[in-house]
Parts: C-alpha cells; structure tokens; sequence
C-alpha cells in the first residue's frame, strides 16, 4: 500500500491539460467552451476535527465548468474535503483548517468572506433530499427570496427557469402550489438541485445525491449532471465508482485524508498511475 | 488477501486463452507437417481443429463480453479482458492461416517445398507466438518486446522467398501455380509472426496501458510490408 515520494508527487499534480500522449474524454463529454481553468484551487490545505487531521496537505486545481468525480473508501475525508468549498464544516465546533483555499482566488476561510454570499455561488446538494416542508414553487423561490428578490413575475421566470436546468418542469409545472414533500424521491432530489440553481451559483457540490435513490432516478440525476456540465463546475462524492466514471470528466482519489490521486476520469479508471488507486477500485483493498 | 471471485474469473479467462493458443499453435505446426508429407488425412484434421479452435474463440469472446457487462472491470482487469478480447482474436487468425496453407497443399511438390525453408521459418513464428503467450502469462513486457524484435528474422526470410520466386518464375518451363502457392506460405508463415507481433503488443498495453502498436519501427515495417 506504500507509495514512493516520487509516485505521490506525480499523481497529486494537478491533471496537465494536453498530456504527451492525449486521454480523450468519451465523445459525448466533449471539451468545455470556456472551461478548465481553476475554478477551486486547494494549496496544502488541511482539515481538523480537534487534533485528527482528517484531510491532509491537498494540492488541486478543480477546473471550472468540468465534472470531477471524489472516491475513496469511508472515512477517507472525501466529504469532508467536499463541504469544506462552501465551508458547511463551520457548523462543527472543533473543525478548523490549515492552507489555503481559493474559490476565483479569493481565500475561502478568509477573514472576509462572507460565507452566505459564499454558499449562493457554491451549492450543495445532499445524500438524503431535503425539500423544505413548502410548495414547489416556495421550494425554489426560497433562495431568491432570502437574497431580496420580491418580484412575483421575475421569480415566477426563476422557478421555471430552475425547474427546466434542473429536468422537472415537465412533471410539476401543474402542480406548483403542491408540497414539495409529495414528490417522488428522485423528484425530490431534482428539486433541491433546482432550488439550488435558482440563487445562480457557479459551483455545484454534490454529496452522493443519488445513494438514497432508485437506478431509474439515479439515471435522471447522472443526465442532469450531463446537462448541466459546462454551465456550472460540479464535485460530486460517490461511492459508486461505475458512477464517477459515468459522469465525471476528473477523478480525485482519497485514502486517509490524503489525495491519491487526481487524473482524468478515462486515465484514472483505465490506467491509474498509483497502486493504491488501482487496488482500490478494481476491488483488491485489504 | 485470498482472490476475490471477480480476479479468479479473469484468471480462469486467461487460462481458457493460453489453452487455445495450445491447440492453435500444434495446428500450425500439423499444417506445415501435413504439407511436407502430403498427409491428406492430416489435412482433415487441422480443418476439423480449426472449426474447434473457432468455436473457442467464439466461446471465449462471450464469457470476455459479459464479463464486461456484468463486472464492469477498470484498471487492470478492464486491459486483461480487453487483451485477452484481442489476442483470442489473433490466435483464432492465426487458426485460419493453418487451414491456408493445408489449401495449397494440392498444388505443391514435396521436392519443390524442400527448395526452401518453410520448417526453419514456422518454428520460429511459432517461438514468436508462444513466447507471446508466455508474455501474457508473466505479464512481461521485456519478452514481449523480444518478440517484436524477432519479427525482423521472419520479415527477412519471407523477403528472400519473395525474390527467390520471382527468379524462378521468368524461366518459360517454370511451374507458376507451385511458385504462387509457395510464396503464399510464406506469406501465411510472416502473417503468423505479424500476429504473434501484435500479441505482443497487446501485453505491452496490458503491463504500461500505453497503446504502443503504431509507434514504433516495427509497425512501419509491417505496414510496409502489407503494401509490398
């Protein structure tokens, strides 16, 4: 399981755009007109509970508009890392971080920040859905809203515009007024990912969105995120590796609290340089 | 660690392959035996092994094809099948070039066969494809670059039959459909080497992942020769 310095200093750069020799992303994930430049950038960053170091020294760019897939086994620090971007971490006492993270440039855990602000350009969607206990329309309208949007016209055209990103107009637009808690999981799941869009962020973080779901609605969320792909950067945390393939175009591998592995997804799945990331998802972990 | 289901599946995958390319390479070397000694019954069955040998190939693609669909392996179990996708398919090739050359057996006499040197050149495509194998098993990618380097040897032979052909013919009494059906053996011969070539570089991928068979020297030479 040990790895040399060597090996861990050549897998952890950040993927080279062009490589020598090209790994070309599946046609149907074509390059992204205006993407790929650092959207999230992580230097030595680390992340605390109390004493344990729960994420280690990581070093990566996340390219804007791309997909990029975190696996890893539990405990690896995947989501940690993944909730430290729009620093839903804060709400644990004892968690602190050390390095730097920049979203644009600008220090995450910077003094300044303003971290509502900072959650309406990085959103997140969670494992179990969470619709507010409200109507559709109130579900999505939640956001705009709270960031002083009192137009009933102008969020009526946000509501549609975010429930057509999101692929669910088509099932609730004769139903708006209805609780969103009548909807069906994957419905559910779809509308947080609306609700989200609606404040127009320019990240999405995803926390295995589709482990609570149904291969059918998990289906729904995967194209979503095909969909969605080179409007927004997208993180998502998976356990489900035939998943990280499916919709990611970059795969970052944890394994206790250090970053592996970042490469492009057909590079990562097909040929990983580091033996830890190849035992790990060809099944061979001890 | 004891193995997990899924690599004793891709370990049982291989082992169908290297049994294959068993049966393939004694039907290679029973073709070039029935030729020499005329051996009709021979003949029969190198065709009968090879309708076998199609099967297994068969056989073999679908047990790979739903091992990808049901698996779904990365990494170095996705090369392995896809390797061992690829070389069924050289071997089974290399079956069918067997079965070539028991056709022009009728053609061709034992003393004119004798004029060169078929035996010399068929033991050492035979080297070539078993030391492929042999790379597969070990997954050494220094053996299979050896081979590569053997292909040259074939190459040569197969260019001096060329041209001792192409002198036998401008004699008026010359038997042109013997010197035809002796060139094509050797052509048959160099195609096995071409395969055990390719083999070859399909375990380079299997070791590096890196597709190495349109990179080096030898690759523009088999394209040469192709077109010569």
């Amino acid at each position: 399981m040990q790895t040399t310095v060597e090996e861990k200093e050549t897998s952890m750069q950040t993927p080279a755009k062009t490589a020598t020799r090209d790994i070309y992303l599946p046609s149907e994930r074509k390059s992204v007109a205006g993407g790929g430049t650092p959207h999230v950038v992580a230097k030595d960053f680390s992340i605390f509970y109390g004493d344990f170091e729960a994420v280690k020294k990581v070093n990566a760019d996340i390219l804007s508009k791309y997909v990029t897939a975190i696996i890893g086994p539990s405990g690896c620090g995947k989501s940690t890392f993944l909730r430290a971007i729009n620093r839903m971490n804060d709400l644990i006492p004892s968690c602190h971080t050390t390095g730097t993270l920049r979203f644009d440039g600008e220090d995450i855990y910077g003094k300044l920040t303003d971290e509502v602000l900072l959650r309406k350009k990085i959103g997140m969607v969670f494992q179990k859905p969470n619709p507010f206990p409200k109507s559709i329309f109130d579900n999505i309208a939640y956001g705009p809203r709270l960031h002083g949007m009192t137009d009933k016209k102008h969020l009526m055209e946000i509501v549609e515009k975010s429930l057509r990103k999101a692929a669910l107009w088509d099932e609730v637009s004769d139903r708006l007024d209805k609780n969103a808690l009548g909807l069906s999981g994957g419905q559910q799941q779809r509308l947080c990912v609306a609700r989200t869009l609606a404040v127009e962020p320019e990240i999405l973080l995803l926390d295995e969105p589709t482990s609570a779901l149904d291969p059918k609605a998990t289906a729904k969320i995967e194209d979503l995120i095909q969909e969605l792909r080179g409007s927004y950067t997208i993180m998502i945390v998976t356990h489900n590796m035939q998943q990280a393939s499916r919709v990611s175009d970059y795969t970052m591998f944890f394994y206790e609290g250090t970053l592996v592995e970042h490469a492009t997804t057909p590079q990562l799945f097909t040929n990983p340089k580091d033996r830890m990331t190849e035992d790990y998802i060809t099944g061979r972990f001890s | 660690m004891s193995e997990r289901p899924v690599h004793e599946h891709i370990r049982e995958l291989s082992e169908v392959l290297v049994q294959l390319s068993e049966k393939v390479l004694q039907n290679f070397d029973d073709a070039l035996a029935a030729v020499k000694n005329q051996d009709e019954e021979g003949a029969r069955r190198i065709r009968h092994a090879d309708l076998e040998i199609d099967l297994a190939e068969v056989g073999l693609e679908e047990r790979c094809l739903a091992f990808l669909a049901l698996q779904q392996p990365v990494a170095r179990d996705l090369r392995t099948i896809v390797t061992i996708m690829k070389i069924n398919d050289d071997l089974e090739r290399i079956g069918d070039l067997a079965v070539h050359i028991i056709e022009r057996m009728p053609e061709i006499k034992p003393d004119m066969l004798q004029m060169f040197d078929f035996e010399r050149m068929g033991h050492l495509a035979a080297d070539m494809t078993r030391k492929s194998i042999e790379a597969f098993i070990s997954k050494d990618r220094f053996l299979a670059d050896k081979v590569c380097s053997l292909d040259e040897e074939i190459d040569a032979i197969h260019s001096s039959v060329f041209k001792r052909v192409a002198h036998l013919m401008k004699d008026p009494d010359s038997d042109v459909d013997q010197l035809i059906s002796l060139l094509s053996i050797s052509r048959y011969i160099e195609r096995m080497a071409d395969h055990a070539t390719r083999i070859a570089h399909e375990v380079t991928y299997l070791v590096t992942g890196e597709i190495v068979r349109h990179n080096d020297v030898s690759y523009e030479k088999l394209v040469q020769s192709l077109k010569d």
